[in-house]
């Protein structure tokens, strides 16, 4: 059978039947309307990307003000302990010169001074301890961010090849259309996008203007 | 506890992990940390200032921590320095990859800071061995 086409076929023939099936190919392609598919898919993956990137973006900014905020507390822990320390060790050197002498009240209260500015101390260090694993928990914004900037990857290449299998196969009217849903989230980039809003304060003008 | 003024070079693209390997760093008792965002930055840094430890991240832009690595290994100058690799790159072959490079230690990301500490230990006892 092979051979017998091999024989009897010239490659012009072989080059015209090519182009048949790549015709009957690309029809039915569109006759089942999966150019359109790929299109929408195509046209989807940059939109992922950005709002794969909006989520890298708010959990390194929420990260940051979470460490902010741990490097301005431990400092003033740092500063209980010491201040209790100090005052705890003058307590203690007033108590000794006092010997058994003293008013008796003033004595207790002294003690329970004392005791309290030890409890405030081990508070200190207990809560140093949990700022730091505070601190460690951002590690997340790292790995996260590794593992999505991975997918943004993948899904970049994938976007390529199904650009591609469009121009090679899709008629030449193809427009990307707009999506104009109302279930679109959060705005990741509302700069240069005039049917967004970027802020509140836009929101209210918009609102003032139609008379709310 | 090795000398406390040893200067540390913090290498990982993320600002938020370099900021916590400092801070772990300061816990420690190791105040003197500078930051560099990828290899060829630390590289820049190390060429230019003189540092005692680096701690580094494996995947980075322009250029990862094991190439920074075995930059380091290749130049005479910075040969010695030993390098702590903490990175979420967690194959076997990596691991390997890092040692056969002259990793002087590997931590993997997630890590504590018991961790941290442990490993640091073991390299300042080893270098002490050493010298």
């Amino acid at each position: 059978m092979t051979e017998h086409i091999a024989d009897s076929t010239s490659p012009d023939e072989v080059l015209s039947r090519i182009g048949h099936m790549t015709r009957a190919l690309h029809e039915s392609l569109r006759g089942l309307g999966l150019d359109k598919l790929i299109e929408k898919a195509a046209s989807d993956i940059p939109d992922a990307r950005d709002r794969l990137d909006y989520v890298v973006r708010l959990s390194e900014q929420s990260a940051k003000r979470v460490l902010d905020a741990t490097d301005a507390a431990n400092p003033l822990q740092d500063g209980i302990d010491e201040r209790s320390a100090e005052l705890s060790r003058s307590w203690r050197a007033l108590l000794a010169d006092a010997g058994n002498g003293g008013d008796a009240a003033w004595r207790e209260l002294a003690e329970r001074t004392v005791a309290s500015l030890a409890e405030s101390r081990n508070a200190a260090i207990a809560t140093k301890s949990h700022l730091m694993d505070i601190m460690m928990a951002q590690d997340f914004q790292d790995l996260t961010g590794q593992v999505i900037s991975r997918i943004t990857g993948i899904a970049q290449n994938l976007e390529k090849q199904l650009v591609q299998v469009l121009v090679d196969f899709a008629p030449s009217e193809i427009k990307r259309e707009l999506d104009n849903g109302l279930l679109n989230g959060p705005q990741i980039n509302p700069e240069g996008n005039s049917d967004v809003v970027a802020d509140q304060g836009q929101v209210d003008d918009l609102l003032d203007s139609l008379g709310f | 506890m090795a000398d406390p003024k040893m200067r540390f070079l913090v290498v990982d693209d993320f600002s938020t992990m370099r900021r916590i390997v400092k801070n772990l760093l300061k816990e420690l008792g190791y105040g003197n940390v500078d930051e560099a965002e990828d290899g060829v930055q630390a590289l820049a840094k190390l060429r230019s200032e003189q540092f005692d430890f680096v701690v580094s991240d494996w995947n980075m832009p322009n250029m990862d921590g094991l190439t920074m690595l075995q930059n380091i290994r290749a130049d005479p100058a910075l040969a010695k320095l030993p390098v702590l690799m903490v990175t979420a790159e967690a194959k076997k072959e990596n691991i390997i990859a890092a040692a056969q490079a002259g990793a002087n230690g590997y931590v993997v990301k997630p890590f504590t800071a018991a961790t941290l500490d442990e490993k640091l230990n073991k390299i300042f006892e080893k270098m002490e061995k050493a010298a």
